[in-house]
């Protein structure tokens, strides 16, 4: 039923695109405003809250014990948990991960994990026993759109904030962070780019690419969601878009 | 760290307060965008946040009441909140927080103006520190209003209990895990009625009554900040 | 007795007076006292104590006008979502205004999904069973426009004092408005660029709602983008 509500906002968001304009009065290219709080979380390692516009993502690092994966045995690991709170939107319903939440916990472990942001090879305490599990728990407070970059900015957020651990068995002076992969989305609505969809937008959107890229501008992880498609000159901009909006993200990291 | 020999020192605490002292507690209202009511408390350490969605059509639909609105909440800990990371889900604590909650928040609610419908009330822990479920109410009372829901008054929420022999009011974790008795309590302010009472531990009658009024001091005090905060949120402003 | 002003801002559980006035909606009577119930502006007049909300979601009553989206049909008529915990039902019997002979007619010309109604809510039963009618002038199927939502609880704000918030929207935004209790807004007029400075001056005042001046401001917004001209 609140499809067919929101069949008349979609004809007037595809309308305003068409004529290069958005519902919030961004332009195509426009992310809407970014902070990043770190550290609010005491209990955690490290921790960062992060709002785009009304979007709210906090993310937590724990770190434990572990028994690494056998065919990995000089290896830490990486586990990356998402949460669709059901305060974050009246979509959200309470229970187990749904895909969504699943995506969204994929996707950012991706960017995370490819881009080698973490030396995982120094979280070895003992070579096939015992290694550091570094668990990223993403806390979705606030739903208005765009949860991917949100997550993936507060994930990389946290990373960089946490502190080593007051564990016997750890030895490292700081946490082993060698990279800051940063993830940009771009939507298509009515074949115009738009970054940074809103969810009023993301509800009319055809297709979106989220591309995650690391300093150099080189990209370490990309997906592409929803049921429309892109043509490769639209890919090619997307990612134009993602690294310039990339680098200035990533200067919000400190 | 390993437990001192005295809790109370020279009528002081661990965190240097005094036996009847609250933590530092800050309210707002209205914090979530989406939410249709939403509020955000610190007590200490703790960090809570509590949303409120309704009333709403109740789904699925056989569990609809014809003569009334029916209340659900769920108490929920981040897996980041506490020292050893919790396993993210529901847990039998936090099942019969949320319950226990329900049962505190229920009586003030005029549910029966909504026939049929359900109204959610949805409270996150961030970080803890002991206490939590009477933050979780604090915020839960305060999101209800937030959210327009028609209530016969605020519910307050505090904890006391005995550490060293003393009563004392609002435990942290040290003193929760250390001291003797911890005794949440809440109540509805206006008519001192007791909508939740637990407690485990030792108390004698006297120390009971004594804890008692610890209790209702402390949840007049909490009563005007949650009133406050819902005056600071909708007071019209003069422009700026 | 009165323990506070009109237009004061009152917290739910807050004593508001003692003695026997009548208690309308947003308040309690408990013996002689009478409390609010909500967050809300007091509203006194003579012996009537109201509470405005400044929050909440809509709840249908009789005489209301609504705007509703047709969800469902069955024989006789059809379901209406209403932007609240309920639905509303609307026979086709109180779209037409006469009798209609369900085997000879299909009722489906008159009504689809996805069409917006504007309606009458006729009776609310104790359930919140909800009729509606939609036979008067200016009722039934909407054709075109544009459809806007803002929270019911700041549709008083939207009329304004008198009309006059609705006035500046139609007059200076050109364009003709249609404000359901519901908190859905049909807009129409020639020029879509001003049909969407409309719809910003809507979300302006649901944003701003509790900020002095509003009237104003939205009256400068909406000639600012006038004069800027153009389709």
């Amino acid at each position: 039923m609140y499809e067919i509500v929101s069949s008349v906002r979609r004809d007037y968001i595809a309308d305003l695109a068409r004529e290069g304009k958005r519902i919030d009065a961004r332009t195509l290219n426009q992310f809407r405003e970014v902070s990043v709080e770190v550290g609010p979380i005491k209990s955690a390692q490290g921790s960062a809250l992060v709002k785009v516009g009304k979007t709210q993502v906090i993310a937590g690092i724990k770190v434990e014990h572990a028994e690494p994966f056998p065919d990995k045995p000089d290896n830490g690991m990486l586990i990356v948990n998402a949460e669709l709170l059901p305060l974050a939107s009246p979509t959200f319903e309470p229970g187990r991960p749904n895909e969504n939440a699943i995506e969204l916990a994929r996707v950012v472990d991706r960017g995370i994990r490819e881009s080698n942001a973490i030396d995982l090879d120094k979280l070895v305490i003992k070579s096939g026993e015992d290694v550091w599990a570094v668990f990223i728990d993403i806390y979705v407070l606030d739903h208005d759109g765009n949860l991917i970059d949100a997550s993936a900015l507060a994930a990389i957020a946290a990373l960089l904030n946490a502190k080593p651990l007051e564990d016997e068995a750890w030895t490292l002076p700081e946490f082993p962070i060698q990279k800051r992969p940063v993830t940009v989305t771009v939507a298509k609505i009515n074949n115009k780019l738009i970054i940074d969809p809103c969810l009023d937008e993301e509800g009319v959107m055809d297709a979106r690419i989220s591309i995650a890229t690391i300093e150099d501008g080189s990209i370490c992880a990309m997906q592409k969601g929803g049921i429309g498609y892109f043509l490769r000159e639209e890919l090619e901009q997307a990612y134009e878009m993602a690294r310039a909006e990339g680098a200035e993200l990533r200067a919000k990291l400190g | 760290m390993k437990k001192p020999e005295k809790l109370i020192v020279n009528g002081e605490r661990l965190d240097g307060r005094a036996p009847d002292e609250l933590r530092p507690l800050k309210i707002e209202a209205g914090i979530l965008e989406r939410a249709d009511g939403s509020a955000y408390v610190e007590l200490g350490a703790n960090k809570v946040l509590a949303a409120v969605y309704g009333p709403r059509e109740m789904h699925p639909r056989h569990r609809q009441q014809p003569d009334t609105a029916v209340l659900r909440c769920r108490y929920n800990m981040a897996p980041f909140s506490v020292d050893e990371r919790k396993r993210p889900g529901p847990d039998r604590r936090s099942v019969e927080i949320s319950k226990v909650t329900r049962e505190a928040l229920e009586s003030v609610l005029f549910l029966e103006l909504y026939p049929r419908s359900v109204i959610d009330v949805f409270i996150e822990v961030l970080q803890a520190d002991a206490g939590t479920r009477t933050a979780g109410i604090n915020a839960a009372a305060v999101a209800l209003a937030d959210a327009g829901v028609p209530m016969r008054d605020m519910v307050s929420s505090v904890a006391v209990g005995k550490i060293d022999d003393t009563i004392v009011l609002d435990l942290t974790k040290d003193e929760d895990q250390w001291g003797t008795t911890d005794m949440p309590i809440a109540m509805v302010p206006r008519k001192k009625l007791i909508t939740l009472l637990q407690m485990d531990g030792h108390f004698t009658k006297e120390e009971f009554e004594q804890a008692l009024d610890l209790a209702f001091k402390a949840c007049e005090q909490i009563y005007g900040m949650q009133r406050q905060a819902l005056r600071e949120k909708y007071a019209i402003k003069q422009e700026e | 007795m009165l323990y506070i002003q009109n237009r004061e801002l009152v917290v739910p559980g807050q004593l508001i007076a003692e003695g026997g006035y009548n208690v309308r909606e947003g308040a309690y009577r408990e013996g002689k006292q009478v409390y609010a119930s909500v967050v809300g502006l007091a509203d006194l007049r003579g012996q009537d104590i109201r509470i405005i909300p400044l929050q909440g979601r809509y709840i249908p009553k009789p005489g209301d006008v609504v705007i509703g989206v047709v969800v469902d049909s069955y024989y006789s008529g059809w379901i209406l979502d209403m932007n609240s915990p309920y639905m509303g039902n609307l026979f086709v019997s109180d779209l037409l205004r006469r009798k209609v002979d369900l085997v000879r007619e299909d009722i489906s010309q008159y009504l689809g999904m996805g069409d917006v109604v504007v309606a009458n809510v006729k009776d609310v039963d104790e359930r919140m069973r909800v009729q509606l009618e939609a036979g008067e002038p200016g009722m039934g199927r909407v054709k075109g426009g544009k459809l806007v939502e803002v929270s019911p609880a700041k549709v008083p704000r939207v009329i304004g004092r008198k009309g006059s918030m609705l006035n500046t929207l139609q007059d200076v935004g050109e364009c003709r408005l249609r404000v359901g209790q519901n908190g859905r807004i049909m807009i129409w007029g020639k020029n879509p660029r001003m049909i969407n400075a409309v719809v910003e001056a809507l979300l302006m005042i649901e944003r701003e709602a509790h900020i002095s001046g509003l009237t104003d401001r939205v009256h400068l917004m909406l000639e600012k983008i006038k004069s800027e001209g153009g389709e």
